[in-house]
C-alpha cells in the first residue's frame, strides 16, 4: 500500500533519478530530437520534488496536482504539458484515497496514460513514450489480475515499459520534433519512452 | 476588441513578433496581444498555465486569437484551454497560421474591428502572399484569399467588375500605386485601417494591372497577394452608408503613397482616372503589321522527313503563325529630326522595358522566379546607359533611331564575343534580343511571339525560350533551322510541345497565317484549305483522346503482360518539370539535371539553395527515388558560373566530371547538397562522361569528401551510379562498376559519341539515331557485363520513344527515365507487350544490318 509519503519518495526518487540520468537522456534526444529533453526533466522535477518540504499537502490527489502543475510550468518542451497531464489526470483516481492499493494505483495510471494519449494523440510505434506505457498498462493489469501485489504488478510494469522502449529503436517517428526526421529516426531509442520508464521503475521502488 | 495570445518557445521571439505587428497597428486602435512565451528569459519553453494566464488577460468579453510557434506551443495551448473557465474557452481559438505572418495578418484584422472568425480567417491567410511571391501556389491556394467566403465563389482573375452586380450605392475608385516598393505591406496596413474606421462599408479591391483580385479591403493578406506595384494602378470599390467618405480618404491616403513619401506633392491622387500601367502587352492580332517579306496566298504544303524521335503528346498543331524570329521591317521607317528620333527611342525603350517586365511576371508565376533569369538580363542590358548612351550620341550625331541602335547593338555584340568567358560571350545574343526588341518597338511592329497563342516559328529555339513557352498558348514550334536534338528542342518536347524542325521553306510564313503540322509525319500545310483543316481537326481530336486515355492510367505502374515491371520515371530539368512529372505518372526521377536546373545563375547556388531546390522536386515526386546528375557542363551546356576555355571541339572537350579536375570544389559542394538531401528522401547520386576506372574512383573520393563534412557521413541509403554514354564505358562495364549500385545510360550521348554525328548538326540527323544496332550492341555489353547487382536504366530521349523502350526493356534495361510528357504513352505499351516477346525483339534487332531495318522491326 502507497500512502502520501510514498508518493513523495516516488517524486523525490524520480527527481534523482533524472538528475543522474540528464546527460543520458538529453543525449537520445540529441540524436533525434532537440537535446533538451535531460536538463528540462531534471528541473522539472527537481522543483516538484521540493514542493514536499516546502508545503503540506493533506492528500495524495492535491500532492499530485501540484507536481502536474509544477512541471506543466517547468518543464517547457513537449514533455511538460505531457507529465503534466499524466500527473493531473492520475491525481483524480487518489480522492479520498489514503492508501492505495494495486487497483487503486492501476486507475490512477490508466487515468494519467489516457490524459497522455488525449494531449499527444499518439498510437503505438509512433515512436512516443506511449509506445513504453502501452504494454506497461497491460503488464500492470494482467499482474493484478492474476493476483499480484503492487509490488509485483508495478515491477511487471516496469519491466514491459523497459522491452517497449528498447523496441522504439526499430521505429520511425511519426510524432513530435523527432518526426521531421523520417527514416533517419530509425535506430535511436526514444527519449520519452525511456524517461518514462525510469519513471515506473522509480515507482516500482518507492511505492510499494 | 478580440484580444490575441502569442505563445512561442522563446521570449525575444515573440516580443519581437509583436513589435512588428504593432508597428503596423493603429495605436489607437490596437488590439490586446500578451505573450505566453519561454519558461523565462533564458530559457526556451512554454508553460499551459501562463496560456491560460495570457488568455484571461487578453479577453475583453470579444474573444482571443492564439497565435503559437511549434511543438510542446500547441500542446500548451491545448492544456491551457483545460484550465481556463469553460464560458471562456469557448471564444478563444488557437490559429494554426504561422506565427509571424499569421499575427500581423490578424492584429490589422482586429485593430480595423475584425470579430473572432475573421481575424482567425485573416491570421490563417498570413502564408498566401509569400506562397504566391514565391511561385509555389499551385493556382488555387493562392487566389482564394478572403474574397471567396464573400461571395461564394473563386474570384476570377478579371478586374472590369466587382462582385458581380453594382447596386445603387456602390462607389468605385481607380488609384495610382506611387508608392516606391508598391502596395506592400506597411501602406496595405495604413489602407486596412483607413477602410477599418468606416463600420459596415464592404470594401472590394482589384490590381487593374495584373488582373488580380478582387480581395477584401479589410484583409491585409489579401491586399497582398494583388502583388501591386508602383505604376500600378488599383480598382476599390465601396458599398455602404459612408462609402463615398471612405473613398474621399483612401484617395488622399493614396496621394501619400499610403504614407510611404514623405512629401505628398511628389505623389499625384488620381481619384476616377486610371493611370494605365506600363505593362499592357500586345495581342497579338494577325496581320494588321508587319513583316519584310512579300504576302503569299494559297495553301501550299511542306514536306519534312518523318521524326524518329519521341512520339508522346499530340505531335500536331494547327494555328495561326506566331513569328519569334520577327525582325523589324524599317523599310517604311520615315526618320524625323533629333528630337523626334529621341522620342521614339525613348518610347521604344518603354515599351521594351514593359514587354519585359511582362516576361519577367510570366516566367516567375509559370516557372518561379529562377526562370525569368534571361529576361532579368535583356532588362538589365536595356537600362544600361553603356547601352543607351552612344545610341543617343549617335541619334546626335545625325543617325535615325533604328540605326543607331543597330550601330550599337552590333558593337556591343562584337565586344562581348570577344570575351574568354562562354558565359559572357553567350551574353551577346542577350544584346542582340534587346536590339531586335527596340527595332521592333521602332518599326512598331507587334510585341513577340510568346505573347500570342498559335504555332510559334523560330529560327532556332534556345533553351530559355524553350522552358517559358506556355503550352495552353503554344500549341506548336516551327524551326527554320537547328536539328531535332537541339536542347531547345528536347526541352519543349520534354514539356509536350510539337516542335517541326529544319522547316526553311517556311521562312517567308506571315504573322497569323494558319498552318497545320504533324511531326510524326513531317508534314507542314501553310494555309490549308478546308479540308485539310478537317483532316487536322480529326487528328486534333484522335491523338487528344488517346493521350487522355494514356494520362488516365499514368499514375498505375508499368507492368507487362507476363507480370515485369518496368519503372518508368521522368527526366527533370525544373521544379516545374517535376510537377509535371508527378502529374504524368512518373515513378520518380532517373535524370535531374542540374546544370539546367541553376542555368541561368551567374553565380554558384549554395549548398543550401542546392538542397532547396533538390527537396521540392523529391516533394513533387513524393514516393518516387529521384536520381541527381552532378554538374554535367561542356558541350552545348555552358554552365554560367563555371566559365570555360573555347575549345575546338567542346564535345570531345573538357565536360562533364573533367571539368572539376583541377578545381572540384563546385563539385563537392553539389556532392554534399546530394548527401544532405539523401538523408531525407530517396535520392541517388549519378556522375556523367566517366570513361575510365580512375575517373570512377575520383569520383568516389569526392563524394566521400562530402560526405565527411556532414556528421553522420555518408547517407546509407544514397545509392551511387554513373552515366554510360561514352563508348569506352560501355565496352568495360564491370571494370567500373565493382563499387557502384547503378549505371544508367545516357543515350543521347551514346549515339552521338558511338556513331560520331554531333546531334546539334541537322545535316546527320538521320546518323544520329538510337535505334542504330551498334548503340543497341553497347547497350546489350552494359546489361550483360556489369558487376553483379548493378541495376542497369537509361535516360535520353529513346526512352521517351515507346517503340524504343520495348526494345531497350527486351535487352534488359530494368528502369526507363523519360521526358515527363512520354511517361504515360510509355507506360501504355509496356503494359500492352509481354517481355518475352521483347526480348525475342531485341535479339533481332541486335542482328539487324541498320537503324531503319531495326526501326521497321519495331512497326511489325
Amino acid at each position: 500500500m502507497a500512502n502520501l509519503q510514498a508518493f513523495t519518495s516516488w517524486i523525490a526518487d524520480y527527481a534523482a533519478t533524472v538528475t543522474e540520468q540528464a546527460d543520458y537522456l538529453t543525449d537520445l534526444d540529441r540524436a533525434i530530437g532537440d537535446a533538451d529533453h535531460g536538463s528540462n526533466m531534471r528541473r522539472g522535477m527537481t522543483r516538484a520534488a521540493e514542493l514536499a518540504g516546502a508545503e503540506e499537502f493533506t492528500g495524495i490527489d492535491t500532492y499530485l496536482k501540484k507536481v502536474g502543475m509544477i512541471l506543466v510550468s517547468n518543464v517547457g518542451g513537449a514533455s511538460g504539458p505531457l507529465y503534466g497531464t499524466f500527473f493531473l489526470r492520475m491525481a483524480g483516481a487518489f480522492a479520498e484515497v489514503e492508501d492505495a492499493g494495486v487497483e487503486e494505483v492501476g486507475k490512477g495510471l490508466r487515468a494519467g496514460v489516457e490524459g497522455i494519449l488525449a494531449r499527444g494523440k499518439a498510437e503505438v510505434g509512433d515512436k512516443t513514450m506511449y509506445d513504453a506505457w502501452a504494454p506497461a498498462l497491460e503488464a500492470f493489469d494482467t499482474a493484478a489480475g492474476s493476483g499480484s501485489d503492487l509490488a509485483g504488478a508495478l515491477a511487471a510494469a516496469a519491466e514491459a515499459a523497459a522491452k517497449g522502449r528498447d523496441e522504439t529503436e526499430g521505429l520511425v517517428a511519426r510524432k513530435g520534433r523527432a518526426s521531421y526526421l523520417g527514416e533517419r529516426s530509425r535506430g535511436h531509442i526514444d527519449p520519452g519512452a525511456t524517461s518514462s520508464t525510469l519513471l515506473l521503475e522509480s515507482a516500482a521502488r518507492t511505492l510499494a | 476588441m478580440i484580444g490575441i495570445v502569442v505563445v512561442s518557445h522563446s521570449s525575444a521571439l515573440a516580443d519581437a513578433a509583436v513589435a512588428l505587428a504593432s508597428e503596423m497597428t493603429d495605436p489607437e486602435n490596437r488590439p490586446v496581444i500578451k505573450v505566453a512565451a519561454g519558461l523565462d528569459d533564458k530559457t526556451f519553453g512554454t508553460d499551459a498555465a501562463a496560456v491560460s494566464e495570457a488568455i484571461s488577460e487578453a479577453d475583453s468579453g470579444d474573444g482571443v486569437l492564439v497565435l503559437l510557434d511549434l511543438g510542446s506551443a500547441v500542446l500548451s495551448a491545448e492544456m491551457a484551454l483545460e484550465f481556463l473557465d469553460p464560458e471562456l474557452a469557448g471564444r478563444v481559438r488557437l490559429s494554426s497560421a504561422p506565427l509571424v505572418e499569421g499575427l500581423v495578418g490578424a492584429a490589422v484584422a482586429a485593430g480595423a474591428g475584425a470579430d473572432l472568425g475573421s481575424a482567425a480567417a485573416e491570421a490563417e491567410q498570413g502564408l498566401t502572399a509569400k506562397t504566391q511571391h514565391l511561385g509555389h501556389g499551385d493556382g488555387g491556394t493562392g487566389k482564394g484569399g478572403p474574397e471567396e467566403g464573400a461571395d461564394g465563389a473563386p474570384a476570377e482573375p478579371r478586374p472590369e467588375s466587382v462582385g458581380g452586380e453594382r447596386t445603387h450605392d456602390e462607389h468605385v475608385v481607380e488609384l495610382a500605386v506611387t508608392a516606391p516598393h508598391g502596395l506592400h505591406a506597411r501602406p496595405a496596413a495604413r489602407f486596412v485601417r483607413t477602410v477599418g474606421a468606416h463600420h459596415g462599408v464592404e470594401v472590394r479591391v482589384c490590381n487593374l494591372d495584373t488582373g488580380s483580385g478582387p480581395v477584401d479591403g479589410r484583409s491585409l493578406t489579401g491586399l497582398a497577394t494583388l502583388d501591386a506595384r508602383e505604376g500600378h494602378t488599383i480598382e476599390v470599390t465601396a458599398a455602404g452608408a459612408t462609402a463615398a467618405d471612405l473613398l474621399q480618404e483612401l484617395s488622399a491616403l493614396a496621394g501619400t503613397g499610403f504614407g510611404d513619401l514623405a512629401d505628398p506633392a511628389l505623389a499625384v491622387a488620381q481619384p476616377g482616372a486610371a493611370t494605365s500601367g506600363a505593362t499592357t502587352s500586345g495581342t497579338a492580332t494577325s496581320g494588321a503589321t508587319t513583316s519584310g517579306a512579300g504576302p503569299r496566298s494559297g495553301s501550299r504544303e511542306i514536306s519534312r522527313p518523318p521524326e524518329k524521335g519521341p512520339t508522346f503528346g499530340l505531335e500536331a498543331a494547327m494555328g495561326p503563325v506566331v513569328r519569334g524570329d520577327a525582325t523589324a521591317s524599317l523599310v517604311d521607317y520615315r526618320a524625323g529630326d533629333v528630337e523626334a528620333e529621341l522620342r521614339a527611342l525613348d518610347e521604344a525603350v518603354t515599351r521594351s522595358r514593359g514587354e519585359l517586365a511582362d516576361l519577367i511576371d510570366r516566367a516567375t508565376a509559370r516557372l518561379g522566379p529562377g526562370e525569368a533569369g534571361v529576361f532579368d538580363a535583356h532588362l538589365a542590358i536595356l537600362e544600361d546607359p553603356a547601352f543607351q548612351n552612344p545610341v543617343r550620341d549617335g541619334i546626335l550625331a545625325g543617325q535615325a533611331a533604328p540605326q543607331a541602335v543597330l550601330t550599337r547593338t552590333t558593337e556591343l555584340r562584337a565586344q562581348f564575343e570577344g570575351l574568354a568567358d562562354s558565359y559572357q560571350r553567350a551574353r551577346g545574343e542577350d544584346v542582340t534580343s534587346v536590339g531586335e526588341r527596340l527595332l521592333r518597338a521602332l518599326g512598331g511592329a507587334e510585341a513577340d511571339g510568346a505573347h500570342g497563342p498559335g504555332v510559334l516559328v523560330v529560327r532556332e529555339l534556345d533553351p530559355a525560350t524553350a522552358v517559358l513557352l506556355d503550352p495552353s498558348e503554344t500549341l506548336g514550334v516551327i524551326t527554320l533551322g537547328g536539328a531535332a536534338t537541339a536542347h531547345g528542342v528536347l526541352l519543349a518536347r520534354a514539356r509536350g510541345l510539337p516542335v517541326l524542325t529544319g522547316a526553311a521553306p517556311a521562312r517567308d510564313v506571315k504573322e497569323g497565317t494558319l498552318v497545320a503540322l504533324d511531326v510524326r509525319s513531317g508534314r507542314l500545310v501553310v494555309d490549308p484549305d478546308p479540308g485539310v483543316r478537317s483532316e487536322f481537326e480529326a487528328l486534333l481530336a484522335e491523338r487528344a483522346e488517346a493521350r487522355d486515355r494514356m494520362m488516365a492510367a499514368a499514375g498505375e505502374p508499368a507492368i507487362t503482360l507476363d507480370g515485369h515491371h518496368v519503372l518508368v520515371k521522368a527526366n527533370v530539368a525544373s521544379v516545374a518539370d517535376a510537377s509535371l512529372a508527378a502529374r504524368s505518372g512518373a515513378d520518380g526521377s532517373g535524370l535531374v539535371r542540374t546544370e539546367a536546373l541553376f542555368g541561368d545563375r551567374s553565380t554558384a547556388p549554395t549548398v543550401a539553395e542546392q538542397v532547396a531546390a533538390f527537396e521540392r522536386i523529391a516533394e513533387q515526386l513524393a514516393g518516387g527515388t529521384i536520381t541527381i546528375r552532378t554538374w554535367d557542363v561542356g558541350g552545348d551546356k555552358p554552365l554560367p558560373f563555371h566559365p570555360q576555355e573555347p575549345e575546338a571541339n567542346p564535345f570531345l572537350g573538357v565536360r562533364g566530371l573533367r571539368a572539376f579536375r583541377d578545381d572540384p570544389r563546385p563539385l563537392v559542394d553539389q556532392l554534399e547538397a546530394i548527401c544532405r538531401v539523401a538523408r531525407e528522401q530517396p535520392v541517388r547520386v549519378m556522375f556523367p562522361m566517366v570513361a575510365t576506372v580512375d575517373e570512377v574512383d575520383w569520383a568516389l573520393a569526392r563524394l566521400d569528401e562530402a560526405a565527411g563534412r556532414l556528421p553522420d557521413g555518408r547517407p546509407d541509403g544514397l545509392e551511387v551510379g554513373i552515366m554510360i554514354e561514352v563508348p569506352a564505358a560501355a565496352l568495360r562495364p564491370e571494370a567500373l562498376t565493382t563499387l557502384l549500385d547503378f549505371v544508367s545510360v545516357g543515350s543521347n550521348d551514346l549515339v552521338q559519341y558511338t556513331l560520331a554525328a554531333e546531334r546539334g548538326n541537322p545535316a546527320l540527323g538521320d546518323l544520329a539515331d538510337a535505334a542504330d544496332p551498334a548503340v543497341l550492341q553497347l547497350i546489350h555489353d552494359t546489361v550483360t557485363g556489369v558487376a553483379d547487382g548493378v541495376q542497369v536504366c537509361l535516360c535520353g530521349d529513346a526512352a521517351s520513344d515507346p517503340d524504343l523502350a520495348l526494345l531497350l526493356v527486351g535487352l534488359g534495361v530494368s528502369e526507363l527515365s523519360a521526358a515527363a510528357a512520354a511517361v504515360p504513352a510509355v507506360k501504355d505499351v509496356l503494359r500492352r507487350a509481354r517481355l518475352v516477346d521483347l526480348q525475342d525483339l531485341a535479339a533481332r534487332a541486335l542482328r539487324a544490318e541498320s537503324a531503319a531495318e531495326v526501326r521497321a522491326l519495331l512497326q511489325t
